[in-house]
């Protein structure tokens, strides 16, 4: 009877154990699928990838990377939508997927049908041109559109085609803005004189530094890091801004669990020194930015929510 | 940063890029290792009938990328095996052409006129050895020609093209190549229509995808390689086996011929020889600059105008089409020397005009880092333009497989000919199995082989119907460009909806596109008369 007892109690311990021990290191169901919305080979997909590699390496997960492109990552969020909330599917967007571009597609879906993991990296968007052009300010540029110019803004989402005109709103001037496919052709139009200015997230790093490019301003709501006296859009009289970020999401309702041992990974993988994913961080977005849990949460449905008034601003 | 210096590092990207193995200490870069098994697996592709080059590089090009990943170390020695299969199949191709009068690749069918001969009179090696450097000539003109042009006309066409030009263009190539391949101009407007259809479902730049039939499984549009893999492969398997089901009983016992006297090409025989490949070689490279037209052309007009000049110059010689060595230079030289000059509007322009340049550009467009197009010839000050880089990789790859075609060449493929005797009922099938697995290695999910399958129908009707797929296969890759420069083009008038017209020279593009298609029209209807 006492051995039986002392059976029982020793599975009943053993249990527990196992029970503690998953709650600290949680191991997903299978290999992890990882959708990338985001062309393959340009610098967003890289980054996925080398978080998946550097992740692989640290946690001895298996990751198998799958491009889902287009629609501004609304592919991806339909797709990933129904999948099984176990952690076993996450997809890589940026935070404007859930916010303007979900609030402007009108396909049913909000923030909340989505798990928001771990943010990776913000944006440094300029609005850039060639320093050939001879602009120095953006009142240069005020001041040739006004001269009678006509001038090619280029734009590579329409949340930022949204901007670019109220922009051109603000200072009274017209742009013609031209849209394309990623931050890269942007930069390959403006160099090649297809386009005056444009919007560059981060890729334009180079060129400024090399002089041949020149940060006239910064779209976001505070300076450019590289261009500090850049104005802010904020002072040029924009009250929208493009801040964003790069987020690994999960379908609706994740297993709390599952998604704080990703989002923990995620993080510790980009902000340790020395990986590959922190390195390409560091070098092609200025350094990691982790936001994780409730905050990022409600910070993806902010962006949906305030995503109406651009919208409107933007019709009027 | 000086042409001096790209080239240089051009030639490091290859000779310096990630090692394969190790010999003694000494490491074996990666990319030379690929050309060159490109090349071999090309020649023995090309010698065999029923298989070519695009459809062994349609085949590689998924499990490439998935053995070499997406990084920009992956673009070279991927690129490398692909133009080291195009180059081998070009010479392959006149191996059975020879030996057993069935030409390997359509384009060897004039090869066949008088390599055949020569093979009945016991001359086979003989023959072989002149197809080898006639071919080898011409590729390694057609690929000087490539350098020295590609370049200027992207600096050209990128210092005087805007966007309504660039729109202009790409509609005059659509225009151009669905009017002067296949036998009807009717046929290539249809073909390139439907391409254009079907790669425009689910794209667009509005977040609702569109022509999905509200459904999800469409709303990426189809992946690349399905449609070209299926309407290109599938869909030749697909009449193949049919044609196997006709033919299975007309089965005969190929004769073989002993060899008889001397085989050796003598340095009196390459000089009777060499004017003919000199003007084939720059009959093919001319013809292969215009995108669309391809090399089977280049090769009859190699052969007539090289037959023509043989019955004036040396009339009582052997004449063209029994059995003349001279004959089966001026067709290989001209039908090798399309495949270099082929890149030019490839690389100059990001348009493809054959399908071996469809797949160079489809592994370019998935591994990413470099985008054919005027972007790539753009000499930076201070910063290193990597996609120049990349080009003059290219440029040195080509060279390299040149060598090895000049080296190696010649051996490796008197040891084909034995790849006539697979038979087709087992080549098929796997040719099948491989396509699917490659498509499947790719794109990961079901829905792609039914698409590819579909695609593959699509593309046996086409061939039963007598309408060439290639303007779809274009129309399929060029579409995507042609409707974002549509619109930035608009964007970038002002919302001017005539840009196409107002500038002269879009305006002269447009009427180049018209007259191109009401002219093929006209001269193919007075044959028929």
């Amino acid at each position: 009877m006492k051995l039986a007892l002392k059976t029982v109690a020793a599975a009943a311990f053993s249990v527990v154990l196992a029970a503690s021990a998953q709650a600290d290191d949680w191991t997903p169901p299978g290999p992890i699928k990882l959708m990338i919305a985001f062309a393959a080979g340009g610098g967003a997909d890289t980054q996925a990838r080398l978080i998946a590699e550097d992740l692989e390496a640290a946690t001895g997960w298996e990751f198998i990377p799958e491009q889902v492109t287009g629609k501004g990552g609304m592919n991806l969020a339909m797709a990933i939508k129904d999948m099984p909330n176990d952690g076993s599917v996450i997809g890589m967007v940026v935070t404007e997927t859930l916010g303007y571009n979900m609030r402007a597609a009108d396909a049913g879906v909000s923030p909340s049908d989505f798990t928001g993991i771990a943010t990776t990296a913000g944006f440094q968007m300029g609005v850039v041109s060639l320093s050939s052009k001879g602009w120095n300010s953006f009142e240069d540029v005020v001041a040739a559109a006004q001269a009678g110019e006509e001038l090619r803004f280029g734009v590579m989402s329409p949340r930022l085609a949204d901007l670019a005109y109220l922009l051109g709103k603000a200072q009274g001037v017209d742009f013609n803005i031209v849209s394309v496919k990623g931050g890269r052709a942007v930069m390959n139009g403006v160099n090649a004189g297809d386009m005056d200015l444009g919007f560059m997230a981060g890729i334009q790093g180079k060129g400024v530094a090399a002089g041949d490019l020149v940060n006239l301003a910064s779209a976001l709501s505070e300076p450019l890091r590289q261009s500090p006296d850049a104005p802010t859009f904020a002072d040029l009289g924009v009250e929208f801004n493009s801040d964003g970020a790069f987020v690994f999401v999960g379908p609706g309702g994740m297993d709390p669990e599952a998604r704080d041992a990703l989002a923990a990974a995620i993080g510790t993988a980009i902000s340790t020194e020395g990986t590959k994913s922190n390195a390409m961080i560091t070098k092609a977005f200025g350094g990691p930015f982790i936001q994780t849990g409730d905050a990022l949460q409600q910070r993806l449905q902010a962006e949906y929510d305030e995503a109406g008034a651009l919208l409107q601003a933007a019709s009027e | 940063m000086e042409v001096w210096t790209y080239i240089q590092l051009g030639i490091a990207a290859v000779f310096q890029g990630p090692d394969l193995f190790a010999i003694a200490g000494f490491g074996v870069p990666v990319t030379p290792i690929m050309v060159l098994l490109g090349f071999l697996l090309g020649i023995a592709v090309g010698a065999t009938p029923g298989l070519a080059g695009p459809m062994a590089m349609a085949i590689s090009l998924p499990i490439l990328i998935s053995i070499f990943g997406f990084s920009p170390d992956a673009l070279l020695p991927v690129m490398g095996f692909l133009i080291g299969i195009m180059k081998g199949a070009t010479i392959g191709g006149a191996v059975p052409a020879i030996l057993f009068n069935t030409p390997g690749t359509p384009d060897a069918y004039m090869t066949t006129l008088d390599g055949y001969p020569m093979t009945q009179a016991g001359k086979a090696r003989k023959a072989l050895k002149i197809a080898h450097v006639s071919s080898a000539s011409g590729d390694t003109f057609s690929d000087i020609v490539l350098i020295l042009c590609a370049p200027f006309l992207a600096v050209l066409v990128e210092s005087y093209l805007d966007l309504p030009e660039k729109t202009a263009l790409l509609i005059l190539s659509l225009a151009f190549i669905a009017s002067v391949i296949g036998n009807s101009v009717g046929k290539g407007l249809i073909s390139m229509g439907l391409g254009l259809l079907a790669v425009y479902i689910g794209t667009g730049e509005d977040f609702y995808p569109r022509l999905t039939l509200g459904s999800q499984t469409l709303a990426q549009g189809f992946p690349i390689a399905t449609a070209i893999l299926g309407v290109l492969i599938i869909g030749e398997v697909f009449k193949s086996i049919e044609d196997l089901w006709h033919d299975h009983r007309r089965a005969q016992k190929r004769p073989s011929y002993t060899e008889v006297g001397d085989q050796h090409v003598h340095r009196a025989d390459l000089r009777r020889i060499a004017p003919y490949i000199a003007r084939s070689a720059v009959i093919g490279t001319a013809i292969g600059a215009l995108p669309g037209v391809g090399s089977t052309l280049a090769a009859t007009l190699g052969f007539t105008t090289g037959s023509r000049r043989h019955a004036t110059k040396s009339p009582d010689a052997t004449q063209f089409g029994h059995g003349a060595p001279e004959g089966i230079a001026s067709t290989e030289a001209a039908n090798s020397s399309v495949s270099g000059a082929n890149l030019i509007p490839v690389l100059s322009l990001g348009i493809p005009g054959n399908a071996a340049a469809v797949f160079l550009i489809l592994a370019a467009d998935s591994i990413g880092g470099f985008n054919p197009g005027p972007s790539v010839f753009k000499f930076t000050s201070g910063s290193i333009n990597p996609e120049l880089v990349m080009a003059f990789g290219l440029f040195t790859i080509m060279m390299l497989a040149n060598l090895f075609n000049w080296t190696i060449g010649g051996g490796f493929m008197r040891v084909v000919g034995y790849m006539i005797h697979i038979p087709k009922h087992i080549l098929l099938p796997v040719v099948l199995l491989l396509t699917f697995t490659a498509i499947y290695v790719q794109e990961a999910r079901m829905s792609a082989i039914w698409f590819a399958v579909g695609f593959g129908v699509l593309g046996y009707l086409m061939r039963r119907l007598g309408m060439s797929p290639l303007p779809f296969v274009i129309a399929f890759i060029l579409g995507g460009k042609l409707e974002e420069t549509a619109r930035q083009a608009f964007a970038a008038t002002g919302g001017d909806a005539w840009f196409l017209f107002t500038n002269p020279i879009a305006a002269v593009f447009m009427a180049l596109a018209v007259t191109v298609i009401v002219f093929s029209t006209r001269t193919r209807k007075e044959p028929a008369q």
